[in-house]
């Protein structure tokens, strides 16, 4: 028995070829299309197993990022029992301390056992949002998770090293979970469930007033400049690895 | 001396016969009893089934009259749906068929004569003797024989021959192991009993015939004369025990058919009631133009009796178990655990079950309550319990069961509603999950972005009109897989070019054409379907033209049958019906081509649209000699990757259909196979290389050979080209 909040983000997406904004301090967001994040959606899939397998409820919580409520909706879908949107932010890119005080400030007046969001975002690789949010609220923070089990005001999770190792943890809740990956690849929400918890509506908007972020300004945004290419070394091992030894006393690294 | 001479006389001297002889009053009574036991039995086992199918939906099957009537009853009474690719069966079905009819209004005007006339009228008003009893007789005992050979070729044919389409092994087999070994018993039970009362018929005329010493009429009874003599050859005649004989006979015979009156609603045999009535009630369109889901809050597909309809439920009890389905099914032939026989026989049985229903000899046994023994309750679910998910995912929609099936049950819906909650649920296999995710956000199954749908038009030399922006003739709407698929590309550019060359007046829509939704549609994920039906429906509005043409027969389909439901009505045409149209004005110019080929029919256009003479029209225009593949045309064999199977993993196939039909036309001798959808260019330029066979057998869209004979030399050389090619 576990209640537990969400948070969902919406991020540029991918596939859709990235352009920035004159002055390149940011990407341009005007005709972006923005999906859910790939890791908010494994942090919502692993709540809803773990709401499955103990009771609780999940309650989705969301900025009023671009087409945010329609992400709401695909959770609420999913079997989340709540959906909130925070509203009052200023439009563009949100950095993470004022996400993760926004989102603070409306959970001091909630209750809940366990807090997930995504690891990182493709627009927050250092995976920070958790850990603040943790740091603001005082709570315990586990990141790259990969399993959640509740037990007993307690939770068991699975957190995930690189190499192929794991620890297992117990964290006292309340806690906040950085989700890297859920047991099960996430649901996918027919539409027609969708379109119905929209005609359902049931969307709490929430006027939250944050200021003051990270104190950080972004100088320029630009895309990777290309190096070198690759060479490829090709042949058996054995061949390979002649013409690795070669490179590398060519170039002095070995004698 | 005149048999047809019926002077007066006493009722032993005149042409007739005595119904009851010898019957005292006890035994009479004990007949009648046995008559009502009977035809109460009947009406209770037809009144259990009919109130059945009462508690399912409405199915719209009311429409059409005179079709349904005249048309059907017509179609029904020559057995055609019995004969179609099955000549032999549908002729000994025909003589079944009709020599059970003639022999039971036989029965019947006994019945009025004795029961009625006599009675109501008097002894004298009978009319059952004289000239009409002559006609009766010779009549019903040369139907009787028809009756007769029509059963010994049936049962020759499932005794000795055993095609395969009668073996009742599952396609799906429970690891606990099944029997269905009351299915066989069943069927040589029908068999028999009809056989059964035909012979002891004519033995019981043979004996009335010795009893009563061989008057000179009853000649026209030829088979029961025939018999007579031959008890008399054993000693038994007029003066011996012919008498007790008959008497015995009688009794015989008479439980036999009462006893067989009885049995019908309750096994094979009600396939002579429930299959004139799903005949009747078939709608050969259900499959291409689906029905929309259940209007229910909590759930989208099929999970319970009452969301079947009225329809679907009696296609339940019209199965008799023929098998052609069975065979033809590319899914069943690929080792996927689907047959769509054992479909419906799984689902009669589940419905059965759930309904308390009587049945002889006709239930699959299992060790463990699975599959169709399912009970319900327990969170049991229809599909996924009773039918299992991965045989409801291996259905291709290629629609050659509705096809193939003689009496009328449409497979292809019943299976897409059960699909639809499974989609409902979240049922589905990743690969799935992520076509429909990008179809959902981006218009196309290959997670490219939507704006990026036209691209392969960059490399034309021309540009092609947005139909958004200015009048065309023909909207192309080209499709996920021509517009994406980096191999279909560039058949979409040959298209374009050559469309370009001949002056025809084309436009495209751009990123605001996305995916069609017939095979979203068909995975049963409605509510994507209805997104997409919208969003291309606005496009459409948007555009000016007068036509649309579109690559994929898939896209047609929905596009020419199911767009106008939601209020997009536009004349669909297909590409190769749009060539033949420009080959015949001459606006096209093709030279021959000589080539030896083949044509792979797709089933949506073949099967579901009935388009086959226009691409075949534009290879003859061609010179290219057509050789046909045994499965062709409406009977084609699907390639696999209809009805969302091609974003489906089929690596457990023990053969995938693409690779059986390459292994077909390789039979041909022919050195090209020849295709008309962009799924099969892919499918079977995959096959002809995992068979071994690309360097013998070259696949080519007929745009392709089009293009080649746009440019071909003069006629006098390409005959040389063609046999070099």
């Amino acid at each position: 028995m576990a209640d537990m909040i969400v948070l969902l983000r919406q991020v540029p997406d991918l596939v859709e070829e990235l352009e920035l904004n004159d002055d390149s301090t940011d990407v341009e967001r005007e005709f972006m299309k923005f999906v859910l994040s790939e890791w908010d959606d494994y942090a919502l899939e692993e709540a809803l197993l773990v709401k499955e397998a103990s009771q609780g409820s999940v309650t989705v919580v969301a900025l009023d990022d671009p087409d945010v409520d329609q992400v709401l909706y695909t959770a609420l879908a999913k079997g989340a029992d709540k959906a909130v949107k925070l509203t009052g932010s200023e439009e563009g890119w949100i950095d993470s301390h004022q996400r993760a005080r926004t989102i603070a400030s409306w959970m001091r007046n909630q209750t809940y056992d366990l807090v997930l969001t995504g690891v990182q975002s493709v627009e927050d690789i250092d995976g920070q949002v958790g850990m603040l949010l943790a740091q603001e609220l005082q709570h315990p923070h586990v990141s790259v998770v990969v399993s959640v089990e509740t037990k007993n005001g307690s939770a068991r999770v699975t957190q995930e090293f690189g190499g192929g190792r794991f620890s297992e943890l117990d964290v006292q809740l309340p806690a906040v979970l950085g989700i890297q990956q859920s047991r099960q690849a996430p649901r996918y929400a027919p539409i027609s469930r969708v379109r119905q918890a929209q005609q359902a509506g049931g969307l709490e908007e929430v006027p939250t007033e944050v200021s003051g972020g990270s104190g950080l300004t972004v100088r320029r945004l630009y895309a990777p400049e290309s190096t070198d290419h690759a060479e490829m070394l090709e042949g058996s091992a054995d061949e390979v690895a002649d013409k690795i030894i070669e490179l590398l006393r060519s170039r002095g690294l070995i004698k | 001396m005149s048999v047809f001479a019926a002077g007066p006389g006493p009722i032993d001297e005149i042409q007739t016969r005595e119904v009851f002889a010898n019957f005292g009053f006890f035994e009479l009574a004990l007949f009648y009893l046995l008559t009502a036991v009977a035809i109460g039995l009947f009406a209770y086992g037809a009144f259990r089934r009919i109130r059945k199918y009462a508690r399912g939906r409405r199915a719209g099957r009311l429409t059409m009259p005179f079709r349904r009537t005249v048309v059907r009853t017509a179609e029904i009474g020559a057995n055609a749906t019995i004969g179609h690719r099955y000549p032999m069966v549908g002729v000994a079905h025909f003589l079944i068929f009709w020599g059970f009819i003639v022999l039971f209004i036989g029965t019947v005007i006994l019945t009025i004569d004795h029961d009625i006339v006599r009675i109501a009228f008097g002894e004298e008003a009978s009319f059952f003797k004289g000239t009409f009893y002559i006609v009766y007789s010779v009549i019903l005992d040369t139907w009787g024989v028809a009756f007769l050979a029509g059963l010994a070729y049936m049962g020759l044919r499932r005794g000795l021959s055993r095609p395969r389409n009668l073996d009742y092994k599952r396609a799906e087999e429970p690891p606990e192991g099944y029997s269905r070994a009351q299915f066989v018993r069943g069927d040589w039970l029908f068999l028999g009993l009809l056989a059964f009362i035909a012979v002891t018929g004519y033995l019981e005329e043979g004996a009335r015939i010795v009893a009563s010493d061989f008057p000179d009429f009853e000649i026209w009874s030829p088979v029961g004369w025939l018999v007579g003599r031959g008890f008399e050859a054993i000693g038994v005649d007029a003066a011996g025990p012919g008498e007790t004989w008959r008497h015995v006979l009688w009794w015989v015979h008479s439980l036999a058919a009462l006893g067989f009156v009885a049995y019908i609603p309750f096994s094979k045999a009600m396939h002579m009631l429930t299959d004139f009535g799903n005949l009747l009630f078939f709608d050969e369109g259900s499959s291409r133009r689906l029905s929309p889901p259940v209007e229910a809050p909590d759930h989208a597909g099929y999970q319970s009796l009452e969301d079947f309809t009225w329809k679907e439920l009696l296609d339940l009890d019209a199965c008799t178990k023929c098998g052609r389905c069975h065979v033809v099914c590319p899914a069943n032939a690929a080792g996927a655990p689907l047959s769509p026989r054992d479909l419906i026989l799984d689902l009669r049985q589940w419905a059965d079950q759930s309904t308390s229903t009587v049945s002889i000899l006709d239930r699959e046994h299992r060790v463990e309550p699975t599959g169709p023994l399912t009970v319900n309750g327990d969170g049991t679910k229809l599909a996924g319990d009773v039918i299992k998910q991965s045989t409801l995912w291996s259905c291709t929609t290629c629609m050659a069961c509705v096809e193939a099936c003689p009496v009328g049950i449409e497979h292809v819906p019943t299976i897409i509603q059960l699909r639809r909650s499974l989609v409902d649920e979240g049922s589905m296999e990743q690969s799935l999950v992520d076509a429909l995710s990008n179809i959902a956000s981006q218009g196309n199954s290959f997670g490219k972005s939507s704006r990026m749908r036209a691209r392969w038009t960059k490399s034309l030399d021309f540009t092609i009109p947005d139909a958004r922006k200015e009048p065309v003739k023909y909207l192309w709407f080209v499709g996920d897989f021509a517009s994406f698929d980096e191999r279909l590309q560039e058949q979409s550019r040959t298209l374009a070019r050559l469309l370009h060359r001949s002056g025809v007046s084309f436009g495209i829509l751009y990123e605001g054409e996305w995916n069609a939704g017939n095979d979203v549609r068909r995975v049963g994920e409605e509510g994507l379907f209805e997104l997409l039906v919208e969003h291309n429906r606005e496009a459409l509005e948007a555009a000016r033209f007068e036509e649309i043409f579109t690559t994929d027969p898939h896209s047609l389909n929905t596009l020419k049958n199911e767009y106008p439901d939601f209020g997009a009505s536009y004349p669909v045409k297909h590409y190769t019906e749009l060539l033949r149209d420009l080959i015949k004005s001459g606006e096209i110019k093709v030279r021959p081509l000589g080539r030896k080929v083949t044509y792979h029919d797709p089933c949506y256009l073949a099967r579901y649209n009935n388009i086959t003479r226009a691409p075949r029209l534009i290879l003859e225009a061609m010179a290219c000699h057509v050789k046909e593949m045994p499965r062709n045309k409406q009977g084609t064999f699907c390639c696999g990757a209809g009805g969302g199977r091609i974003w489906m993993d089929d690596s457990g196939l023990v053969e995938r259909p693409s690779e059986n039909r390459i292994r077909e036309a390789m039979e041909l001798g022919v050195d090209y196979f020849v295709v008309s959808c962009p799924k099969d260019l892919t499918m079977y330029s995959d096959a002809a290389k995992t068979t071994g066979n690309e360097d013998k057998l070259t696949v080519i869209d007929v745009v392709g050979l089009v293009a080649e004979a746009m440019d071909a030399p003069e006629p006098a050389m390409a005959s040389e080209a063609g046999d070099v090619g």
